[in-house]
């Protein structure tokens, strides 16, 4: 047929051949279970397999919203999902401007060298850390009795109304110097003759912060925003597992761990795939939207 | 910028910046600092609380206790193993489909970049990837640590972007040689892609030696249990209790001698010596890797 096609095909057959095998990987760990979606329309059971098993239609996806413990899951998704975006958004921002203020190199290095450190600890060593310090014989309230800021110690994780803020304060603790990297990439990239120019014209360190680093560094700032509102509707599994306990399960339980639930311990494959499926679909429609909103406002765009 | 004088807003931001710098610098070292020091002192002596700076009563009991559980050292070693296996092969298998892909004149290119992106965004979830491994028979298997793993798209762009950086001279020469495209690979391209294999290397091994969700859903035989997962049980209320009486059994019925100084042992110094113990390797190789991972991290999110 297209015999130079065939030659020029043997020619390169060890690069095909080194090329191959990664297309082949991803056709299979990757191509194969978006297709697996599908059993969410249908009623998989593993005896009879993928097609073996007769149509559903939507059943699964009206069960979804007829149970109140997804509907739980979901609202507890959300709200925590807005707390690590009030609190956890802007810290990372804050962290990098302060960086960038610290006189000497040597002691911001040391700073910067640290505060990404716990991005690489284990969430299960995260999570167990907090846990016990925070517990009413930990570290904290001892530290809160000796000062006498309390008198009775607090039950900081059995009791749900503390769960929200200190599972964000957990991640941000793990996350926030890991995140502030990219910012203190743009402020490297900020073209220093800006500063020398509003340094002459006579504008201090504040203004030059708000009025120079700060608008420069807009164009990250929104992309990570985007992100992060995609995120909106996607808890964090880790967190919910690793922090959650029966005591605060009404605030912890996620969608994640719903879905795990369901899917892993109950065997409830069809229904698990329908609640993930509804997940990302609501969580692209997300990322988009603020695109778009974003897009509109300031000109920032990532897709 | 070269300071004329220090004006007073100057001195002032200073400061401040210094103060805050200093707090996250605390908040960050002090827990790991805390942990290191209960781990040392009785568990009994440290309930009574005020311990802050210096261990009271010194001890090894918690580490003894800790490292002569069984379960603790065999969930050490299947997480080695799983690390230098998984992050050798996924590099390897990474950077060789990278080098076929970084190749300008290679055939069905552009098809198979796009399929690749397209694993970026989208994926097939939780149950189909379990389906799947389960249909594989990489359920219960130490595989199932490994292949899953072997390549991921991100870490290609990095590799490709490296490799379009690379002279092409020296294939050339390499060529004339009449060597072939595998030989050049690895004598040549893999041998002098250190910095960028160091970069995803470090990413690969962090995330192996950090995960607890494969063995704790994907396997069943505790024997091959990683490390994250044991803890997850030692660390956890009731199973923990249990799961330490269990150790300071194991201990005391040793040795007589032992019994006394480890009934001064408590759950909370166990703990802290347990995450004494699986925090230092990490700890340890983070100097020496840290400068790549902030090169890799600025490199991906240029090309993000």
């Amino acid at each position: 047929m297209d015999n130079s096609l065939v030659k020029k095909f043997r020619n390169q057959i060890q690069l095909q051949l080194m090329t191959l095998p990664g297309i082949l990987f991803l056709a299979i760990f990757s191509y194969i279970p978006m297709a697996g979606i599908l059993i969410a329309f249908k009623d998989y059971n593993i005896g009879s397999g993928f097609f073996g098993s007769s149509w559903a239609g939507l059943k699964y996806f009206r069960d979804m919203f007829s149970d109140p413990m997804f509907m739980q899951s979901a609202g507890n998704t959300l709200i925590l999902s807005l707390y690590n975006i009030v609190i956890g958004f802007p810290i990372p921002i804050i962290l990098a401007l302060i960086l960038n203020e610290i006189p000497g190199r040597n002691l911001k290095k040391i700073i910067q060298t640290s505060a990404y450190l716990p991005y690489f600890i284990s969430f299960v060593i995260v999570a167990s850390m907090w846990i016990t310090f925070l517990d009413p014989k930990g570290f904290v309230n001892d530290f809160l009795m000796m000062t006498g800021i309390i008198h009775e110690p607090i039950e900081f994780w059995t009791e749900p109304k503390y769960y929200r803020m200190l599972s964000t304060l957990v991640n941000v603790w793990k996350s926030a110097g890991y995140n502030a990297i990219i910012y203190l990439a743009a402020i490297a990239g900020i073209n220093q003759e800006m500063y020398e120019a509003a340094y002459v014209d006579g504008a201090g360190r504040m203004r030059r912060i708000f009025n120079i680093t700060l608008p420069n560094m807009s164009g990250v700032i929104s992309i990570m925003f985007i992100l992060g509102i995609g995120g909106l509707v996607r808890g964090s599994l880790d967190t919910s597992v690793l922090l959650g306990s029966p005591f605060n399960s009404s605030v912890s339980y996620v969608v994640e761990y719903y879905t795990l639930d369901m899917g892993l311990n109950l065997g409830r494959y069809s229904f698990a795939t329908a609640v993930s499926l509804f997940q990302s679909v609501l969580s692209l429609i997300l990322v988009f939207g603020t695109n778009w909103l974003t897009g509109k406002i300031n000109g920032n765009k990532i897709i | 910028m070269n300071k004329l004088k220090m004006t007073k807003e100057d001195l002032v931001v200073n400061t401040i910046a210094i103060v805050l710098g200093l707090f996250v610098l605390i908040i960050t070292l002090y827990p790991f600092y805390l942990c290191l020091l209960r781990s040392f002192n009785e568990g009994q002596d440290a309930a009574t609380g005020n311990l802050f700076f210096l261990p009271r009563k010194f001890t090894l009991m918690n580490y003894y206790i800790v490292l002569s559980d069984n379960a603790l050292i065999r969930s050490f070693a299947v997480t080695i193993l799983r690390t230098v296996i998984g992050t050798l092969s996924g590099l390897f298998f990474t950077s060789m489909v990278s080098y076929g892909l970084s190749k300008k004149n290679l055939l069905f290119r552009k098809g198979y970049s796009y399929m690749a992106l397209i694993t970026m965004y989208f994926s097939g979830g939780l149950i189909p990837g379990y389906l799947l491994l389960r249909n594989l028979h990489l359920l219960n298997n130490f595989l199932v640590y490994i292949i899953p793993g072997l390549f991921s798209y991100y870490y290609a762009l990095l590799i490709i972007a490296f490799y379009r950086e690379l002279p092409d001279e020296i294939e050339e020469s390499a060529k004339i040689d009449g060597a072939g495209d595998f030989y050049i690979f690895v004598r040549i391209i893999f041998p002098l892609s250190k910095p960028v294999l160091a970069t995803i290397a470090l990413f690969l091994g962090v995330n192996h030696w950090n995960d607890w969700f494969t063995s704790a859903y994907y396997i069943s035989d505790q024997k091959l249990w990683t490390m994250p997962t044991i803890l997850m049980r030692v660390l956890s209320g009731v199973e923990g209790l249990n799961k330490i009486n269990e150790m300071k059994g194991s201990v005391s019925g040793m040795n007589m001698g032992t019994l006394n100084s480890s009934s001064s042992v408590t759950l909370e110094s166990i703990r802290y010596a347990t995450l004494v113990v699986t925090v230092l390797p990490i700890i340890l190789v983070y100097p020496f890797l840290q400068k790549y991972f902030v090169k890799g991290m600025l490199v991906g999110s240029i090309k993000a």
